[in-house]
């Protein structure tokens, strides 16, 4: 028995060390990485600045999929040509992106904004408490219209085009088209937010802030409202980030969503140090790299079924215990 | 009429009352030193001004408006500087990034920044550091010279010359001094020979009150009104 | 408080052993003191221990529905009893030195799970006929060894790092009791006590007698004083008797010297590090002793509903409903999470279905009859509808909202907004305030009487 196993994990260590096996376990971790970015910037612009750990972020990505999957269906309807399918996409992206948005603006200046002047855990607890809301909304209004809310929804899935549903040859190992498709998304909007922090006065703005929020008013600029833009735009990076997944089969809209996509944006921007988007994108790749290693491990070798889910939180733990604040964390971020 | 008029105000922190009962005013031009000894409650008269530490009681106004109760990104952008204590540097910024926050949205940054730079030739040269990466002396330029570019009507500077090298000194008291030609400045100063060379007037505080004040002309630095009140 | 009355009569009288009369005195202040400081909790003591006769009498009343709807059945007042003791060890470690232990549920989800293992023999050396009352304090040592290692690594962390550490610990375990597939045949599904018939036992260990079985329907109804309490009622006695005693075990612990350097680690940590404390085995040992009591609390747990599940036991929403509790009782309290708890699962009762004894849902649709509920509203929607739709099995969106009213404008939850009303521990100052209203309300009806005698 002992002996059985031993064969099997250096049969499986060896074919792990395959050049195929290598190359799709990392655009595997590099897709992964992805979607970690995208479910977790929003939640890293909102806490560099504000200091506010959003508990309410997992809802509103689950509110991005079930909007962008409505969107998509009522668009794109069931098996669309490749522009029609990648036109609907970017429509819903508008449409996800301006929604919620409007719907983070709305939530920051009428319920988080009277409580600045309260210690930070406050603000937290709040979010907490919408979390609840919104996820109660969302099972209420999906059961309404007769769809099982704790099961994904899978209508959305039937609007992806044919060039992400195949496969492409890469060196020695082909690659699912959506996964191209996912990194590409990551990294537009990698350069999106880089782009506005660095490249625009606002973002020049919002460094200020997070790093000194009295000095930046004094100096005339109007952190509350900073504040209300970047909640904003944090939610509607959420937002998107419940979109990309509508496409995807191991994820889809439900309202366990909320819960299942918030733990992981928390280890990816806890590991990165909080608030900085440099550290997120380096957690998210870490993270995406050791869940794709993991799950093949897992899919090959190791009958364990929560095994990347278990390292996902190991890897937060052990991250900790050696940084105490992250990779890229410093001490003391937000604050106003 | 005074560019700036404080009137009896109460300010506290938690249950601590700091302020008790300042009035204090600032003709336009003129340089007006506040001095006095650590903890009086210079610096609190400062943030109070700019509503960081909004008062309890009393009123402060700026050129004819009323300045309590409004939000401190309104009091800057009515017209006030500050320079504080402890220089308040954005560690992550670039020292050109540090410049264009102070910057009013309609000057074009090249202007603005070419001020700056004039006063400061060392800023240009080391323009693309971060501000954390800067020494003492060069954070304290960076901090006079983003309070000079802010195209404000009165500045409120806190300890300039705290904890620099003469050299150093000399050279922000120099900066200082143009700048008095154009602006109204309010000068907490610990250096009194440097705060009697700049100001026109002087306000002493002891323990959150007003409790001398008069033209700086003929006096010095020994001078027998500030022993009492200001530590040598 | 005895070393205390020794120290008074070592310094009014040498070394005699008896008591001068000064000292009597003063132990005598001390004691009406005492009985004074603990008079609210009698009071609550009393008000909980007559509830089940109340709620008997007040639901099988002539026109009862109201109640029933209203009360909260004696089944849920037993949850509410072992949640709010982890709530309440929840507080004692994120109230009181104020770092927030988002991955208690760790701790509550092992002493459930454990009772259940051993009861099923998946526990090495322990029989499954182990004493009930045994398994709960190995419950609440396993626990504490457990945050001993934990807070080994976190307690160099602050703030929310802190928090996000120990919920990385808690998910670790999680996923791993989750899928572990020694613990059963599907740990996804949870566990449930298959190896033993007999109800879990709590009182004097091995003494049928003096001791009770608890339990939904494993526990045993009890013949008393001629009438029969239901076991529901059984297992509200005897899960109460063991929340009291912890609930004391934790207020004598805060109410020490220990207890105060706590308060000085959340107040300032710097200067209790700077007066001499070594901030950090404090910090290590309120964690254990916390999760002691939140490992007890799982262990009641376990004990009465006979299963757990990794997502009742071990998830972070598990630690997110102690929050919920605690803000809404009031953070730093010990007892307010307890009320706090109470009001929530009162509400959620309430308004979902889930509480079938009961619950706003059925009153409405007993109370309004056929034809209200089948009135067409806004499009086309009826009535029934419209109450199914948003009262259905949804009262965390009610929760919700009354939590973030809480946060919003009673931000020290009940018993802390009282308590800042009263100006001290409402223990301490209730009495006074109450006995303060009474001798007004006293005067003001002599006042009356005296007056109206004079006209005459």
């Amino acid at each position: 028995m002992i002996e059985q196993g031993v064969l099997l994990y250096t049969d499986a260590l060896a074919s792990f060390f395959t050049p195929e096996a290598l190359v799709s376990v990392l655009f595997d971790g590099l897709a992964k990485a992805s979607l970690y970015v995208m479910i977790a910037s929003g939640l890293t612009l909102v806490f560099g600045l504000m200091g506010v750990l959003n508990f309410a972020h997992g809802s509103l990505t689950m509110f991005g999929a079930y909007l962008g999957g409505l969107v998509l269906v009522l668009i794109v309807g069931g098996s669309p040509t490749d522009p029609v399918a990648l036109g609907g996409f970017f429509l819903a992206v508008v449409v996800v992106f301006g929604a919620l948005g409007l719907l983070g603006g709305v939530l920051e200046w009428g319920l988080i904004r009277p409580i600045y002047d309260r210690p930070p855990l406050y603000q937290i607890l709040l979010t907490f408490g919408l979390a609840l809301i919104l996820d109660e909304l969302a099972r209420i209004v999906v059961s309404f219209y007769g769809i099982q809310p704790i099961a994904s929804w899978q209508a959305a899935l039937s609007t992806k085009p044919a060039i992400l549903g195949r496969t492409y040859d890469l060196g020695p190992t082909s690659l699912p088209g959506l996964e191209l498709f996912q990194i590409g998304f990551g990294l537009l909007t990698v350069g999106f937010i880089w782009a506005f922090l660095t490249q625009t006065r606002y973002g020049l703005y919002v460094r200020a802030g997070s790093q000194d929020a009295e000095m930046a008013r004094a100096l005339g600029i109007n952190v509350r409202r900073v504040f209300t833009v970047i909640f904003a735009l944090g939610t509607g990076l959420a937002g998107l980030a419940g979109l990309l997944l509508a496409w995807d089969q191991a994820w889809g809209a439900s309202v366990p969503l909320a819960a299942e996509t918030l733990l992981p944006a928390f280890v990816v921007v806890i590991i990165g140090g909080l608030g900085t988007v440099r550290g997120t994108v380096v957690a998210s790749v870490l993270v995406g790299m050791v869940d794709a290693i993991t799950t093949w491990w897992f899919n090959e070798a190791i009958t364990f079924t929560g095994l990347p889910e278990m390292f996902l939180f190991l890897i937060l733990v052990i991250v900790l215990a050696l940084k105490p604040q992250g990779l890229y964390g410093v001490s003391e971020v937000g604050g106003h | 009429m005074s560019l700036l008029t404080v009137r009896d105000i109460h300010t506290y922190y938690g249950e601590s009352h700091i302020l008790e009962g300042v009035s204090l005013s600032v003709d336009r031009g003129e340089v007006v030193a506040l001095v006095g000894r650590n903890g009086v409650g210079k610096t609190t008269t400062l943030r109070s001004i700019l509503q960081l530490s909004p008062p309890r009681s009393g009123r402060v106004t700026f050129d004819g408006s009323e300045l309590t109760g409004l939000d401190t990104h309104a009091v800057a952008q009515a017209g006030i500087g500050w320079i504080p204590e402890d220089r308040r540097i954005f560690d992550q910024l670039t020292v050109a990034e540090n410049l264009r926050v102070a910057l009013p949205p309609s000057t074009e940054t090249a202007d603005g920044l070419s001020v700056a730079y004039e006063t400061f030739p060392a800023l240009q040269e080391h323009q693309d550091r971060d501000g954390g990466d800067l020494s003492g002396g060069q954070q304290q330029m960076l901090a006079v010279a983003r309070g000079l570019i802010g195209d404000n009507e009165l500045l409120l500077i806190d300890e300039p010359s705290e904890g620099l090298a003469p050299l150093i000194v000399e050279r922000v008291g120099r900066a200082l001094a143009r700048a008095a030609e154009s602006s109204t400045i309010l000068l907490v100063e610990q250096n009194l020979g440097l705060a009697l060379d700049l100001a026109d007037r002087f306000y002493v505080l002891d323990t959150g009150k007003i409790v001398d004040s008069g033209s700086t002309a003929g006096l010095s630095a020994d001078s027998d009104r500030f022993r009492r009140y200001v530590s040598a | 408080m005895f070393r205390r009355w020794v120290v008074i009569s070592n310094a009014g009288s040498g070394s005699r052993i008896e008591f001068d009369s000064e000292t009597r005195a003063a132990i005598a202040t001390r004691s009406r003191a005492y009985a004074r400081d603990h008079l609210v909790h009698l009071l609550v003591l009393g008000a909980l221990a007559i509830y089940p006769a109340v709620y008997h009498v007040l639901t099988n009343g002539g026109d009862a529905t109201g109640m029933v709807a209203l009360l909260p059945r004696v089944e849920t007042m037993v949850a509410v009893l072992y949640f709010g003791l982890f709530a309440m060890s929840f507080d004692f470690i994120s109230g009181y030195t104020g770092y927030l232990s988002f991955g208690h549920a760790a701790f509550y989800g092992t002493g459930a799970y454990f009772v259940v293992l051993v009861a099923n023999g998946k526990v090495p050396l322990l029989a499954p006929e182990t004493p009930f009352v045994c398994l709960l304090v190995l419950a609440g040592v396993l626990a504490a060894v457990l945050a001993l290692g934990i807070g080994a690594f976190s307690f160099r962390l602050t703030g929310v790092y802190f928090a996000m550490i120990t919920l990385g610990f808690a998910q670790v375990l999680y996923v791993f009791m989750r899928d572990w597939e020694y613990l059963g045949a599907n740990p996804r599904d949870g566990i449930a006590v298959t190896g033993l018939a007999d109800g879990f036992r709590i009182g004097v260990p091995g003494v049928d007698s003096l001791s009770v079985a608890i339990g939904q329907l494993a526990g045993e109804p009890i013949d008393l004083f001629g009438s029969t309490l239901g076991a529901s009622t059984v297992s509200y006695y005897a899960v109460g008797m063991v929340v009291v005693i912890c609930y004391l075990a934790m207020q004598r612990i805060i109410h020490s010297p220990f207890g105060r350097v706590m308060i000085a680690i959340r107040e300032n940590e710097a200067r209790a590090r700077a007066i001499g404390y070594n901030t950090f085995y404090y910090k290590l040992g309120t964690f254990s002793i916390s999760a002691f009591f939140a490992g007890v609390a799982g262990g009641l747990f376990a004990g009465f509903r006979r299963s757990v599940t990794p997502e009742n036991g071990y998830y972070f929403l598990v630690t997110g409903d102690a929050l919920l509790a605690s803000i809404i009782g009031g953070f730093g309290t010990l007892a307010g999470p307890l009320y706090g708890r109470l009001f929530d699962e009162g509400l959620r009762e309430f308004l979902s279905k889930s509480g079938s004894g009961g619950g706003l849902l059925v009153f409405l649709r007993d109370s309004l009859g056929q034809p209200a509920m089948e009135t067409a509203l806004i499009g086309g929607m009826t009535v029934g509808e419209l109450v199914e739709t948003f009262l259905n099995g949804h009262a965390p969106l009610y929760v919700g909202i009354v939590f973030v009213l809480f946060v919003l404008y009673v931000p020290n939850g009940m018993v802390g907004t009282v308590r800042n009303r009263l100006g001290g521990s409402c223990a301490k100052q209730l009495p006074a305030w109450l006995s303060d209203r009474l001798t007004a309300i006293v005067a003001a009806i002599r006042e009356r009487v005296s007056a109206v005698r004079h006209r005459r």
